[in-house]
């Protein structure tokens, strides 16, 4: 390290969900520039796709917007969405990272987001944002209020791409934005410290033949039900289910799918499902009156601030059909779907005969990870989330100098843990950039002086 | 009359799906002070912007009224494109058009179309009689206060000192480390305490910037954000008069803690009564190798090692009829280690946990409870003890089994109760001194509970720890840095800036009366020592106008909202379109 060269004030923060975000926001309203990427085309990360959020039912768009657009918006924070981190290299004060850009065949700089091209397409596909619950074009963002506000081209769906036919988006494009032949491109970018918030993702529950997900068309996963609930989703917030459109009646809810599982997938709690689950079964009672949710759980985990009583509203005054156990089977009878468990509290068996059928899958961290892991020599556990130096006192330093850790990148956590790791997160690089800045040396008289 | 154009955006197909803009456009050019009415397809992209920018220049406009999504998402975008072609960014003002006609009315085009036209014309009257405003700026005092010498405290008092700002410390008791330095290891790798404890206030003794006062706490808070005026109360030397020193604060962090639910409010547990029923901190202290045993497990009755151990969780947790009705969430994990700790110093004892539900949510800790049950044994039974009571020397526990559906009697040597926690003692008065909320426990609120976790509702005093919710350690430190970032943010600004669209009181109206004083929720209302009439701490406004409902001379107003401006925003909204 050149010890000549002044440490750069500067942070890059790789994921923009939540997590990222809040960092983002904390140090750059501190005065301090914030380089942040996404892989996504847009930023707002897993909450966005969210309904509503327990334990208050707040709308999750509505209260993250504020903060996407405050970030997309902010002077100090260099937005580097569709984009990765392909190599970092160097120290505390001086890492420099590689971000790869992949082609959005959109040239932003001149696209103004009014959203015709989007109209126009005539490809549609099975929107991964919407878990398969709805199709999105060939050209695309992830939502209408998505921060850029730019559309990237899916180069496996557009029919120019993969049949050298249609080209109508660019003929609608009234500012010439379309640009088929865009490559990807790379920059480097110099910084002091690095924060990764690169978040979960979710169990292939393709491996867990009991539950027949992805065999039967009405067993989902419970980030699909969120967009079934979500105001702004597929189906404008109606339940309905997705091999006949028809509003479920019997809907059963099966926890810890992947989770809690040592044997056949994974063995730690996923910490959110207990909640979500008990929030995804009241929010269906609130729009279906007329139908009946079932949960099976193994121990109901409501432990936060108001997440008991939640519970608690679920199964009196929601009437939400708590069954302690876990499930067998589930297979296809006609068109309904047939769970097949047992009751531990009763010693019975249970069968319900179930119009759909919602699993909460075990959370697990985005493969890409490990690789910035590999890169940065951060160790992480078997399963891929990364270790902070000491889960008690530093949960958000690593064995790795200007490098922190923030969100469900380290473990499995909800929304308000996430956001104060987050600020955290923050906090650590806000500490050694002020040292580096010198900025409150002013301050150097001991305190306290003029109390006695 | 005031030269005003409107903008009025497509936001893509999210208006004008449903509005007819073009429609809109045309019925407004015409309206009284209306210069000009355009429409784009995003007035919140660059070329909208400029449009706006350009506009004003060329047509001088005086007054700008956008019609496009909530003023959360984009006033601030507007006022300052406002700002930067030289109109005062107060004469800017939003219409939402998306929000509250077009996402609510897309299956009435038409009544869609006329709402929107009504809306704007109410936000075109406003602008008429705003005036141009200047943001106040309040000075900013770069020391933070932090209450409560925890794990937590300590922790933030060390963030906001490493960044070069200097902290006051002050703890009730004749000892920092709170909490964790009781305990005896954590889990889930069974480290000292003390030793992670030692680490921490290592660190703060050896701050030059941190000052601690022990045996000192918060008599009153004054002020407001960037200047709080404190007065500490120390307890005087042997018994003697309290002494107290007063200081200035731009920041405040509430870090106080927990207690825990006494035995004595446990009737079906003895009540307090029977020595060898003991609460969880107890035991860790019995575990604690610096503990009263060193490290050994004696019963208190006689001294004996107990060879049956009944732990109970949920001890006046998740209990609404009796004790509290919340999970105090660290019970579950901590029992685990005790259990564990117990079956490793007494290998031929027997330790019974009864449980409601297993919460281990945290990396490793479903698999370290599993490892109590296989490892060490640990027989856990799913049911809630009903009574402890004394028979010949022995705590029996009776309880139920809810996976047999029987009945189990234990008798034991020694009854562990995992007590509920609670808010510290006298955190609701402190709240009270410090004008911030609790919850219907004693527990501080947060703004809010997903996005705000770490700040109250009061601007510049921050909450961290089990003081807002029950908590582990992890979790307490990451939200005690969490609370340190943002005050650190707030001491990164030069001052302080704050909006102008607060509260004023015309003078010539006021009466004296006094009724917005306690009408005010935010203490901003004073009044003025000679005159007799209402002041207003612009500092402390928040702009409600709850004043202005109780002031009975129209005395009260808002700047930008006056009964002037929302008279003449009724008139317009009334007319027939």
């Amino acid at each position: 390290m050149a010890e000549d060269r002044a440490p750069i004030t500067r942070v890059l923060i790789i994921g923009a969900g939540i997590a990222g975000i809040q960092a983002a926001l904390d140090i750059a309203n501190s005065g301090y520039e914030v380089v942040l990427v996404e892989k996504e085309p847009s930023i707002g990360g897993r909450m966005l796709q969210l309904s509503e959020t327990f334990p208050t039912l707040d709308c999750a768009q509505c209260i993250l917007t504020p903060r996407t657009v405050e970030a997309g918006h902010h002077e100090r924070i260099r937005l580097m969405t569709f984009s990765e981190v392909i190599a970092i290299t160097g120290e505390i004060g001086h890492f420099t990272a590689t971000v790869q850009r992949k082609p959005a065949s959109v040239n932003w700089d001149v696209c103004t987001g009014c959203g015709l091209c989007q109209e126009k397409c005539p490809t549609k596909v099975a929107s991964p944002f919407d878990r398969a619950m709805g199709k999105r074009k060939a050209i695309y963002t992830l939502s209408p209020q998505a921060v850029p506000n730019k559309p990237v081209i899916d180069r496996e769906a557009c029919t120019w791409f993969t049949r050298g036919k249609c080209r109508l988006c660019e003929k609608v494009c009234p500012v010439h934005a379309i640009d088929y032949e865009q490559q990807a491109t790379t920059t480097q970018v110099e910084v002091g410290a690095v924060i990764i918030a690169t978040g979960y993702t979710l169990y292939g529950l393709e491996n867990l033949g009991e539950y027949g997900y992805g065999k039967i068309p009405d067993v989902v996963d419970g980030l699909a039900f969120e967009r079934l609930l979500s105001a702004s989703g597929p189906t404008a917030g109606k339940v309905r289910r997705p091999s006949d459109g028809k509003e479920p009646k019997q809907v059963v809810f099966i926890q810890c799918a992947g989770s809690r599982a040592p044997e056949t997938a994974m063995p730690y709690c996923s910490k959110i499902c207990c909640m979500y689950t008990a929030k995804h079964a009241m929010l269906y009672k609130h729009r279906v009156h007329d139908g009946t949710a079932y949960v099976f759980y193994i121990d109901v985990r409501a432990a936060g601030k108001r997440y008991e009583e939640f519970y608690h509203r679920a199964t009196e005054e929601d009437r939400v059909i708590y069954v302690r156990g876990k499930v067998a089977r589930v297979f296809r009878d006609g068109d309904q779907v047939v769970v097949w468990g047992s009751d531990t509290l009763s010693g019975a068996s249970v069968e319900v005969a179930a119009d759909m059928v919602v699993l909460a899958p075990a959370m697990v961290p985005h493969p890409e990870t490990q690789r910035l892991a590999e890169m940065l020599g951060i160790p992480a556990n078997e399963y891929g989330f990364l270790l902070p130096l000491d889960d008690n006192i530093l949960p958000v330093e690593t064995t790795r100098p200007g490098v922190f850790l923030a969100g469900a990148v380290t473990s499995p956590k909800d929304i308000p843990e996430t956001v104060a790791q987050a600020s955290a997160a923050a906090a650590k690089v806000l500490s050694l950039f002020a040292q580096w800045s010198g900025v409150p040396q002013a301050m150097e008289t001991p305190v306290g002086a003029e109390a006695s | 009359m005031k030269r005003i154009g409107v903008f009025i955006c497509h936001c893509g197909i999210n208006i004008a799906g449903t509005v007819d803009v073009k429609r809109v456009a045309e019925a407004l050019k015409d309206y009284p002070g209306v210069v000009l009415a355009t429409d784009y397809m995003y007035m919140c992209s660059d070329p909208g912007q400029s449009l706006i920018r350009q506009s004003i220049k060329e047509q001088n406009l005086e007054g700008v009224v956008v019609a496009a999504c909530s003023p959360a998402m984009h006033e601030v975008t507007f006022r300052k494109a406002s700002a930067q072609a030289g109109l005062n960014p107060y004469q800017t003002e939003i219409a939402n058009i998306r929000e509250q006609v077009s996402w609510v009315h897309q299956d009435d085009k038409e009544a869609a179309t006329r709402k929107a036209i009504e809306h704007i014309k109410t936000i075109v009257e406003k602008v008429k009689y705003n005036e141009s405003l200047i943001p106040l700026s309040l000075s900013l005092v770069k020391k933070a206060l932090v209450i409560g010498g925890g794990i937590a405290g300590l922790q933030a008092a060390i963030d906001i000192a490493t960044a070069g700002y200097p902290v006051v410390l002050v703890e009730r008791s004749d000892r920092l480390g709170g909490h964790v330095g009781k305990l005896s290891g954590v889990y889930v790798n069974f480290n000292a305490a003390r030793d992670l404890l030692e680490s921490k206030l290592q660190a703060v003794q050896e701050n030059p910037r941190i000052k601690v006062f022990l045996e000192t706490e918060v008599e009153e808070l004054g002020g407001y954000v960037g200047n709080f005026t404190a007065k500490l109360k120390h307890r005087g030397d042997n018994g003697g008069e309290p002494t107290f020193s007063e200081h200035t604060f731009g920041a405040v962090i509430v870090a106080t803690g927990h207690s825990l639910r006494p035995l004595s409010k446990f009737g079906e547990y003895g009540g307090g009564r029977y020595p060898n029923v003991i609460d969880a901190l107890t035991f860790e202290r019995m575990l604690a190798p610096d503990g009263p045993t060193g490290g050994e497990i004696r019963r208190p009755s006689d001294g004996q090692v107990p060879r049956q151990v009944v732990f109970v969780q949920c001890a006046g947790s998740r209990d609404p009829e009796h004790h509290m009705p919340y999970c105090s969430k660290i019970c579950c994990m901590y029992t685990a280690k005790q259990a564990a700790l117990y079956r490793q110093r007494v290998p031929d004892g027997q330790a019974y946990v009864f449980y409601i539900d297993i919460r281990s949510q945290g990396r490793d800790y479903e698999e370290f409870v599993q490892s109590a049950m296989t490892e060490h044994d640990v027989l856990y039974v799913r049911g809630k003890v009903a009574r402890l009571y004394e028979e010949d020397g022995k705590v029996i526990a009776w309880g139920a089994d809810t996976l047999t559906g029987k009945p189990v009697e234990v008798q034991a040597d020694l009854a562990v109760l995992a007590t509920a926690v609670m808010p510290a003692e006298g955190a609701v008065e402190l709240a009270q001194r410090l004008r911030i909320a609790t919850d219907e426990h004693g527990f501080f609120s947060e703004a809010h509970p997903k996005l705000r976790p770490v700040e109250s509702l009061t601007a510049g005093i921050f909450l961290a720890g089990t003081a807002q919710a029950p908590k582990d350690i992890p979790e307490t430190v990451a939200q005690a840095s969490a609370a340190a970032a943002k005050v650190l943010s707030l001491f990164s600004q030069r001052e302080l800036v704050a909006e102008p669209t607060i509260a004023y009181v015309d003078e010539e109206l006021c009466s004296g009366c006094g009724l917005c004083i306690p009408a005010c929720p935010y203490q901003a209302r004073a009044m003025h020592p000679w005159k007799h009439k209402a002041i207003v701490n612009e500092a402390l406004c928040q702009g409600c106008g709850a004043c202005v409902v109780a002031c009975p001379n129209k005395a009260c107003k808002l700047r930008n909202l006056t009964p002037s401006h929302v008279l003449a925003m009724m008139d317009a909204y009334l007319a027939e379109v």
